[in-house]
């Protein structure tokens, strides 16, 4: 979803061609490590924000693909670019791989869910000891809001490794309840009140 | 060796309130032993300066041993000794000057009071010693009452040849003429000399054809030591050919005084350096981190000892150097309140004090050594920090063990002490004080806890709120609060004893002064101490003042000096059937009636405490006295004191065995009383006109003269207290400084204090709490042991010959609960303020 | 052969029923050049490894093993030579001594090791300035911020061009900002100085900064984390550990 909104929020600052988008972009969501978006994907959008109306051909380069044209928006790309700036971002820590994982892990009794615990918590510190050179790299005069966003990679990395050493403490005590299991559905005709999903 | 040079120096200026503090204490315990020492000498000195041959001529001196003069015809013996070129006779004596005789003197100069009479025959001293004349001209034989006088005293008392001097004599006065001004050959110390022909002197003296100095010069070629011995084997024992020990009342005095004075001295440096011993461990225990940290960097276990010692050595050099200067300001002072006192009383001329070459090198040995040595304890406790305990912010348990162990020894020694007094012996009272200290000392640390409750609830009366938390402060560290209670403890101990020796003795000596001189009219000499110059009077003034209506009764001391084994003993002659009946002696032994009985009819002496006491001489032995006359055997009938004589070896004789073997006749001193019912003032009148002709002697009346003694004992004893007082600083220094360090290291503790909401003032209270709990836990300790050790100085004065009452020294006690008091709050001041101040927030960021 | 290593290290403090083993029979080795971090719950025994690695401490058994020297078998005088001389020690606190200035401080180990104070200073100057912070060379510590004292302290700690030293929580009491700073200060001390470091924390962002983790709980090693890697690296370690189950 965020892609197409970056799309029309570097097009608001200018018009662009479509080759200089994908620069753009990169450049802006804090580079190739970070978030690695494909040209395919850029172009993919370009075309559906054109449909939508929401973005418009400017002239032409010369004949060739999306990326040799120049890209502009429109008054209803204005509006839809400001409804998504004055709207919060939902969070997305709800789904997380890992937890499913200890999750099997603990059902199935093949593998010590310390030792993936172990392996989680190492694979968390190389990483951070990755972000943490990136860091010390970046120049505080001219690449702070990237140093800031890298304290925020930084955080949540802590975030993560402080939850793994709760969950290890405390993983005997788990170990001991009943895994979460579906609930049984009786058969037939579903009740009048359940709302389906 | 840098390093250690180095951390010592920065420690010690990073901290200057602590340093300055800690070299106070050093400071005046130099004072005090270097100060009282540079008095010493002077007065010695002052001694001296009676003795000193004249001039370097002067190759043969003979004396007579007992110190009095002797007949003329002596003189001729000498003389005829082969070897012996010219002999001269001479007759030299002290003389005070009374205030009605006394010049006024010319500009800055002070009065002079007192003068060294010497009579000399003009034909012949000529030839032994060498007189410098600078005005006027030398005596001549034809010359009657004619005086020669010296430069400066010619200056002092705008005197010229041909003015008249009018002198005090046995006589009543005499006036001399000036016939010459002569210039001394060697700096003078104390009284100048003036001379006068021979007759004249022994006019003047009333002492007849004697002299009591043989001055000779030997032939060319004569050998000193053949011709001193012929000389002597001719004499017999009863003459010395060296100066005698004459004025050895003065010096024995000079003795105690410099004994006393040494005392006091090592006391206070003594305390000086408990000051300092208490200042390093605590610095030791608040610098745990700092040495860890050095240890942990890899400095050696020598480098710490050194850099703690270094910084105790330059502590110890700038204090003694600073109480050097202390102590010669000290004495100044000292002498300059005393000098016009002794002028008074004792009509001694005293100079400045003297730096002696020893009492400067014993001093420095001691302000520095004492230092230094009283650091090394702390500095080899500190290099056994492991740098690991450092680090740690717990304490270790192992010094708790040791703590016990101690605490039990000095509770057994505390235990005998209190047995040993029990048993009543002196001798064990004295061990059991000792033992007593040395226990308390150990035990202390186990004592604060007990204590500081007890206390603590007296303190809780006025402190609600902070009572407990000082109490548990003060717990925590038992140690440090035991080590700093114990400088109040040895501080107001001595205070407390001294002030029991000093009110016994007050009392003891106005017990014998209402005894001895407990005549009505006392006709006294111009100087209290007996002989030294007093000029005395011919009998016939006792006789005149005896016949004066409305006396009743009179009797009269005379003085002469004798030499028992090798020591010179004070000969006072009374008269046996008439003294006891106006006055009296403090019998300790024998039988006073029959030994008044005794004095009268053979040659009986009543020897007093002291001299009992050295000697150990009693009633019944016969002693052997060198006199005038030769060596004469006299028995102990009795010991004992009066007022005048306690502290001289003194022995009582009837004036007849006075004149017949020492042959004085001179009375010094006249007591009389008045017949019952008659008019005092009316009879005194009467007396005082007598006496308009001997200016040399005051009238007083017994009141007057009781109440006049009195003064000078409080002035003594005021004194006293002074030199206590500066005794008991260092304990005051000692409570600071633990003090200042608690707050320092509860800094944190402070801060969460006020941070939780205690105000400035409860955090000012809480440390006044903890200083006044301190302040009682020494002050209640010290006043028990110092009442303990007043009963042991008194019991030892009692042993060596005075007979003293033991005085409880409800003063001294009272005085000593108010100083420990006052320290207590004084103590607290700076810390509590310091402590009030802390900025909250960077006392909570402090670990 | 490695820099330092431990051989069966053990530490027990206490006795009878108070009986608390710090160290339980660690086997540990560090080479040169390398950053380590030791991490763990409170009580692991963290800070016991590193006092005994230090000689600040006796083993109750087992040997530290420094540049080929048994430590355990030297007595105190040359315990303190190895202190100043190849090793340096850097605090969470208390790291200098007060009364002297950052110059005086950082010179410490030569001077103490019998050096002229007239080089020794210089050469503190330098290393203050390497490390920039020439204008406080002649402040006492109050006058300095936490993270400056830090750096005066790393500086102490690399006069001596020591091959290991040793960091107590170095960032324990500083600020996230000066955390960084000395952290990042200690990566340089590796990679620009060859030195090693072992470093005692308990913030995992500090421990980053490392090259390795060594996670300790009840006084034995229970993990072991190379930081400095390339991803493709981890698809083989998965296969090992697959295999090895």
């Amino acid at each position: 979803m965020t892609i197409r909104h970056v799309i029309l929020g570097l097009l608001a600052q200018q018009p662009r061609h479509g080759y200089e988008l994908h620069a753009a972009f990169q450049a802006i969501s804090g580079g190739q490590e970070s978030w690695d978006v494909k040209p395919a994907q850029i172009y993919t959008t370009l075309a559906r924000l054109e449909e939508g109306g929401l973005v418009v051909q400017e002239g032409t380069g010369q004949d060739g693909g999306p990326e040799k044209y120049i890209y502009a928006l429109t008054e209803t790309g204005l509006v839809e670019l400001r409804s998504w700036l004055l709207s919060s971002i939902p969070s997305d820590a709800q789904r997380d791989a890992f937890y499913v994982k200890l999750m099997i892990c603990l059902a199935l009794g093949e593998v010590n869910p310390r030792t993936i615990i172990q392996i989680q918590r190492s694979s968390r510190y190389q990483e951070l000891h990755r972000i943490t050179a990136q860091r010390q790299a970046a120049d505080p005069h001219s690449e702070l809001a990237r140093i800031l966003f890298l304290d925020k990679v930084v955080m949540h990395l802590e975030a993560d490794l402080r939850w793994l050493d709760m969950i290890e403490a405390r993983l005997d005590d788990v170990q001991q309840q009943p895994l979460p299991q579906p609930e049984r559905r009786p058969r037939g005709r579903p009740p009048k009140q359940l709302l389906s999903n | 060796m840098n390093i250690a040079w180095k951390l010592a120096w920065q420690y010690l200026t990073g901290h200057k309130l602590r340093t300055f503090l800690t070299t106070l204490a050093i400071v005046l315990g130099v004072m005090i032993i270097f100060g009282l020492n540079a008095m010493i000498p002077a007065l010695e000195r002052v001694v001296a300066r009676q003795m000193m041959a004249a001039v370097s001529e002067v190759e043969l001196s003979v004396r007579s041993t007992s110190g009095n003069p002797f007949e003329d015809q002596t003189l001729e013996v000498v003389q005829a000794a082969s070897g012996v070129g010219s002999a001269t006779g001479i007759l030299s004596q002290p003389l005070i000057i009374p205030d009605s005789l006394v010049r006024p003197a010319v500009a800055d100069y002070q009065p002079v009071k007192s003068i060294v009479v010497v009579g000399v025959d003009p034909a012949t001293v000529a030839q032994v010693r060498a007189f410098s004349i600078q005005a006027g001209r030398f005596l001549q034989s034809a010359d009657g009452q004619a005086v020669l006088i010296s430069e400066s005293l010619a200056e002092k008392l705008d005197l010229r040849p041909d003015d008249v001097w009018t002198l005090p004599a046995a006589t009543g006065t005499v006036d001399l003429t000036v016939v010459g001004v002569y210039a001394p050959a060697m700096p003078v110390i104390g009284s100048e000399e003036i001379y006068v022909p021979l007759e004249q002197a022994q006019q003047m003296f009333n002492l007849p054809g004697q002299i009591n100095t043989i001055e000779a010069v030997l032939d060319a070629n004569a050998d000193n030591a053949a011709v001193s011995a012929a000389v002597q084997s001719r004499l017999g024992s009863t003459y010395s050919l060296i100066a005698p020990d004459g004025d050895s009342e003065f010096s024995s005095a000079v003795a105690v005084g410099q004994s006393a004075f040494l005392l006091f001295g090592i006391l206070a440096l003594a305390m000086g350096g408990f000051v300092i011993f208490n200042t390093f461990r605590t610095v030791v225990a608040e610098r745990r981190r700092d040495i860890g940290l050095l240890r942990a960097v890899g400095a050696s276990r020598r480098t710490i000892v050194l850099a703690i010692l270094f910084e105790t050595l330059l502590q110890g050099i700038l204090g003694t150097i600073l109480g050097l200067v202390a102590g010669y300001l000290f004495a100044v002072a000292m002498m300059a309140v005393v000098t016009p006192l002794a002028q008074e009383f004792l009509y001694m001329e005293m100079g400045a004090p003297i730096v002696t070459p020893e009492n400067l090198a014993i001093s420095l040995v001691l302000g520095v050594g004492v230092t230094v040595l009283a650091g090394l304890i702390p500095a080899l406790s500190a290099s056994k920090i492991t740098p690991l305990e450092a680090l740690r912010l717990e304490t270790t348990q192992q010094a708790a063990r040791k703590v016990r162990t101690r605490a039990i020894v000095g509770f057994v020694l505390i235990g005998l002490a209190v047995i040993a007094l029990i048993t009543g012996s002196f001798n064990l009272a004295a061990l059991g004080a000792v033992l007593f200290l040395v226990g308390i000392i150990l035990s202390a640390p186990v004592l604060v806890q007990p204590l500081a409750e007890t206390f603590g609830r007296l303190l809780g009366i006025f402190f609600a709120r902070e009572g407990q938390l000082a109490q548990r402060n003060l717990a925590r560290q038992p140690e440090r609060a035991a080590v700093t209670a114990l400088a109040m403890l040895i501080g107001l101990a001595i205070v407390v004893a001294l002030a029991g020796v000093l009110s016994s003795t007050f009392g003891g000596f106005l017990g014998y002064l209402k005894r001895s001189l407990g005549a009505d009219y006392l006709v006294m000499p111009t100087s209290l101490v007996l002989g030294g110059g007093n000029m005395g009077a011919a009998p016939d003034l006792a006789r005149k003042l005896a016949e004066v209506e409305g006396v009743a009764g009179v009797t009269t001391l005379r003085l002469g000096s004798g030499q028992v084994d090798g020591t010179a003993m004070q000969m006072i002659g009374i008269d046996p059937l008439v003294y006891p009946e106006i006055a009296g002696l403090e019998f300790s032994r024998g039988d006073e009636a029959a030994a008044y009985t005794a004095l009268n009819q053979e040659r009986a002496i009543i020897v007093n405490g002291i001299f009992a006491a050295t000697s150990g001489a009693d009633v019944g032995d016969m002693l052997t006295i060198i006199t005038p006359t030769g060596e004469k055997q006299y028995r102990i009938v009795g010991v004992g004191l009066d007022y005048l004589n306690a502290k001289l070896t003194t022995g009582y004789i009837s004036q007849a065995n006075l004149e017949q073997d020492f042959n004085i006749t001179m009375d010094v001193l006249i007591m009389a009383n008045a017949v019952t019912g008659v008019d005092k003032s009316a009879v005194a009148n009467r007396l005082s006109g007598l006496l308009v002709d001997f200016p040399s002697f005051t009238l007083l009346e017994a009141e007057t003269f009781y109440q006049a003694q009195v003064n000078i004992f409080q002035a003594a004893l005021g004194m006293m207290y002074v030199m206590m007082a500066a005794m008991a600083l260092p304990a005051l220094i000692a409570m600071m400084n633990t003090l200042a360090i608690n707050v320092i290291e509860r800094t944190r503790e402070i801060g969460v204090l006020r941070a939780v909401g205690s105000t400035r003032k409860q955090i000012r209270r809480m440390i006044l709490a903890e200083s006044l709990l301190l302040a009682l836990f020494g002050t209640g300790l010290g006043i028990l042991a110092g009442v303990w050790l007043s009963y042991v100085l008194v019991g030892a004065l009692n042993v060596s010959g005075f007979v003293l009452p033991y005085n409880f020294p409800w003063g001294g006690v009272l005085s000593g609960l108010a100083v420990g008091l006052i320290f207590g709050v004084l103590a607290a001041t700076l810390p509590a303020r310091q402590a009030a101040r802390l900025d909250i927030i960077r006392a909570l960021r402090f670990e | 052969m490695s820099l330092i290593e431990t051989q069966q290290l053990t530490k027990i403090y206490g006795q009878g029923e108070v009986e608390v083993t710090a160290l339980d029979h660690v086997n540990l080795q560090i080479e040169t050049g390398e950053f380590v971090a030791v991490m763990g719950p409170s009580g692991c025994g963290k800070s016991t490894l590193l006092h005994l690695l230090g000689g600040l401490d006796r083993p109750t058994e087992g040997v530290v093993v420094l540049n080929g020297q048994n430590l355990s078998a030297l007595d105190d005088l040359h315990l303190t030579a190895v202190r100043r001389q190849q090793i340096g020690f850097i605090f969470q606190f208390f790291n200098l001594i007060p009364v002297l200035t950052a110059q005086e401080n950082v010179s410490l180990p030569l001077v103490l090791d019998g050096e002229k104070s007239g080089p020794a200073s210089r050469k503190a100057g330098e290393w203050l300035t390497r490390l920039g912070l020439a204008e406080h060379m002649h402040r006492r510590p109050d006058q300095l911020s936490g993270g400056q004292q830090q750096r005066v302290a790393i500086a102490r700690a690399l006069i001596s061009e020591p091959a290991l030293i040793l960091a107590d929580e170095p960032t324990g009491n500083l600020d996230s900002r000066s955390g960084d700073e000395v952290a990042g200060l200690l990566r340089r001390v590796v990679d620009e100085w060859g030195r090693s470091i072992l470093m005692v924390t308990h913030d995992p962002r500090i421990a980053a900064y490392a090259d390795r983790i060594i996670f300790l709980k009840d006084g034995r090693v229970v993990d072991e984390t190379r930081l400095n890697l390339a991803d493709s690296g981890e698809a083989d370690r998965v296969k090992e550990k697959v295999e090895a189950l």
